[in-house]
């Protein structure tokens, strides 16, 4: 078994009729990693999940899951949030869990007893004797996601796990998801919500367009967009524009322009010879959101020509 | 843990879960106790009518205008024949009029007597009497015919019959009659049908919770389709089980205080290859069928979307097992023909026509191979099933056929 990578997958393609929604994605997720797979709707994450578990099998491309070619042969260790949430409504919340164990090969009794453990853990210990469609949703996908780790897999995988859950419960979400990769759990999770996964993710995919369109940590995704820098003099008569960028625009006192490509050092080193002076100076780097929007605007845009 | 091992693993959680799901509800104790309701009203409506029938019965006569020296030999002729029949089929009570001058009108007025109904009545000399008969009344103008017989031979031999007094001895025999054995055969396709008529139309619409309430994603993540099938079908046939067993318990309760005639009826039941063994191939041929046929119901019912596409599929699914059902039984009129051979090869009629054949013949080395052949078809529905549902529902379908996909 390769222990570096928990899923990797090549070339993986899906067709729907005459469309082909996932066009030859590449991904490897370190082990013990939380990886994030960021695109907007319609991207092909969930088709891209589905194939790297075997739920639906791929046209074109490999897979390896937790070192099986066959995802089938890893199942008992793999723990599987889908996006389209579904319990059986008449089951108590602990027998739904200790369920999704079961599914899993986690013996009936102990998954019992760690229903109500993490139950308890997450603040619904009240609802063990439950009956699942007495729960609120939020409830109900809190109650589905622990019967997701129940039997404590060594890999999680979380479709667009936040959607549906008020800010506290995203924050559980959060800690359990941190909880696991503590353990020793790979967490792989799809979302189009930046703020989670740039507070969680060690590394990401973009994927848009059934393509992948980037790979790497969050400040790598960061940095395919340039800082901006935002420059306030503290005596506006002494600047002269060749002393700044050519791009750079006047927004009322203050100067904003791409940081420069050798560094912001030799710019101001110039403006205060000059005596312009720094009243203020902020370089802003871009944001996970930015950096998104922006690769997922060049597909679009590619996609268009 | 081997393939095998977990697949049995996965099929049983899911066999469990379904028998679970199914048998704790307060519906299980409708469906439980429907043939008590069934019975209930079966019960009262043949009570009616046979206190109604009864009521008629009773007034229901057959007429002899006869002499009254010819009278007491009619009547020692009706009581001696009378005796060969059972309680419920004797013929109407015997009136016995003396003739006035015109019989014939007599006889006539006995149809519109206000004391009795009469079914026949017979008027002139005995040798050539004349009956009338009245609707339904054919068999009592036979019986008034046999009496006139009767008395006039007792007129002849001077009074009375000559009487006759044997003696009878039970007799049991060794071989089960031929009778028997068909007799056997019917009632053991029809017993396998009617189970699982009843009983195995319900998994049509298993699939149907998974898909409405999207456990189906959960499943398939973590077991194979196959062992979501499997045991989906096995956890329905644990309640078919629970429910047969229920009813057999009752029933064998209640048979054992029923009278000697129905356990004599019993007896006549002759498999060939004996009762231990023929019990346990009708239970095994019972099985058979229901994952037969529970196997192909929950194929189609798994491609339907709602409730009501599942509803109009009970329509065909009973045609198909009254269809398997008829072929079967045409198969069993003549074993050695072609029908009954196509009825024991075709997969879906086989566990009823296998039945009948361990009624008829003692053979046993037919019953393995069609039993391996079953369980082989049903493993191919049972796969195809999940290919379908693969295909169709979870979407994994694909323009390109799996021979041209690449790398994978």
């Amino acid at each position: 078994m390769d222990n570096q990578w928990a899923v990797s997958a090549s070339g993986l393609a899906k067709r729907f009729g005459d469309r082909r929604v996932v066009d030859g994605v590449d991904i490897a997720v370190p082990t013990g990693a939380v990886y994030g797979v960021l695109g907007p709707n319609g991207a092909g994450k969930t088709t891209t999940l589905r194939m790297l578990l075997g739920i639906i099998e791929p046209d074109e491309g490999q897979r390896s899951l937790l070192g099986h070619a066959h995802p089938r042969d890893a199942s008992d260790l793999v723990g599987y949030l889908p996006e389209e949430r579904g319990l059986y409504p008449a089951m108590k919340a602990r027998e739904a869990i200790a369920f999704m164990g079961a599914l899993r090969g986690l013996d009936w009794r102990v998954g019992r007893t760690r229903a109500v453990e993490l139950l308890e853990q997450a603040g619904l210990g009240h609802a063990a004797d439950t009956k699942i469609r007495k729960l609120s949703k939020g409830m109900a996908q809190l109650v589905q996601l622990l019967g997701s780790v129940v039997h404590r897999p060594k890999l999680l995988v979380l479709d667009e796990p936040f959607s549906g859950l008020d800010p506290v419960n995203q924050e559980r979400l959060e800690a359990l998801i941190l909880g696991e990769r503590d353990r020793g759990a790979t967490i792989l999770f799809s979302t189009h919500v930046m703020a989670h996964a740039e507070r969680l993710c060690d590394r990401l995919a973009i994927i848009a367009g059934g393509r992948r369109r980037f790979e790497g940590t969050v400040d790598e995704a960061r940095g395919t967009l340039t800082a901006r820098v935002r420059y306030r003099p503290r005596d506006p008569d002494r600047v002269t524009p060749e002393l700044l960028p050519a791009v750079a625009v006047r927004d009322g006192p203050d100067w904003r322009f791409p940081l420069p490509d050798d560094g912001i050092e030799p710019m101001l080193g110039r403006l205060l010879a000059a005596g312009a002076g720094i009243l203020n100076l902020s370089i802003e780097r871009p944001s996970l959101h930015e950096a998104f929007v922006r690769i997922v605007g060049e597909s679009v845009e590619e996609k268009a020509a | 843990m081997s393939p095998t091992r977990r697949l049995i693993r996965q099929t049983m959680t899911i066999a469990r879960r379904d028998f679970v799901a199914t048998v704790f509800t307060p519906i299980f104790l409708l469906f439980l106790f429907a043939p008590l309701i069934m019975v209930a009203f079966s019960t009262i409506g043949a009570l009616g009518a046979a206190q109604a029938a009864d009521h008629g019965t009773d007034r229901v006569r057959i007429v002899a205008i006869v002499p009254e020296t010819a009278a007491k030999a009619f009547a020692a002729a009706d009581r001696q024949s009378r005796a060969i029949f059972r309680r419920d089929e004797e013929p109407p009570e015997l009136v016995t009029l003396t003739p006035t001058r015109d019989p014939a009108a007599q006889a006539r007025a006995a149809f519109e007597s206000p004391d009795y109904d009469a079914a026949a009545v017979l008027y002139g000399p005995l040798d050539r009497p004349t009956i009338l008969y009245g609707a339904r009344g054919t068999r009592a103008a036979d019986y008034l015919a046999v009496l006139a017989s009767g008395a006039l031979s007792a007129e002849r031999l001077g009074g009375e019959l000559p009487q006759v007094t044997p003696r009878k001895l039970p007799f049991s025999r060794q071989r089960a009659t031929l009778g028997g054995q068909n007799q056997t055969a019917f009632l053991a396709v029809f017993g396998v049908f009617f189970l699982t008529l009843f009983l195995a139309g319900q998994v049509v619409g298993t699939m149907a919770e998974e898909r409405s309430n999207k456990v189906i994603e959960v499943l398939a993540a973590a077991v194979p389709l196959e062992a979501v099938f499997l045991g989906k079908l096995l956890g329905m046939f644990g309640v078919a089980v629970l429910f047969i067993g229920f009813w057999g318990t009752v029933l064998g309760q209640v048979t054992s205080v029923l009278p000697p005639a129905f356990a004599g009826m019993v007896g006549e039941l002759s498999p060939a290859v004996g009762l231990p063994m023929f019990t346990v191939l009708f239970v095994t041929y019972f099985t058979m069928a229901y994952l037969l046929l529970g196997s192909v119901f929950l194929t189609i019912g798994a491609q339907a979307s709602t409730m009501r596409e599942i509803q109009m599929l009970s329509l065909p699914i009973t045609i198909v097992q009254v269809g398997m059902f008829t072929l079967t039984l045409s198969g069993l009129s003549r074993p050695d023909g072609w029908l009954a051979l196509v009825a024991e090869v075709f997969p879906l009629s086989s566990p009823f026509a296998m039945a009948g054949v361990a009624a008829a013949r003692d053979t046993l080395w037919p019953h393995a191979v069609a039993l391996a052949w079953q369980a082989l078809w049903v493993a191919l529905f049972v796969t195809l099933g999940a290919r379908l549902f693969r295909r169709g529902v979870l979407q994994s379908g694909s323009t390109r056929p799996f021979w041209r996909r690449k790398g994978v």
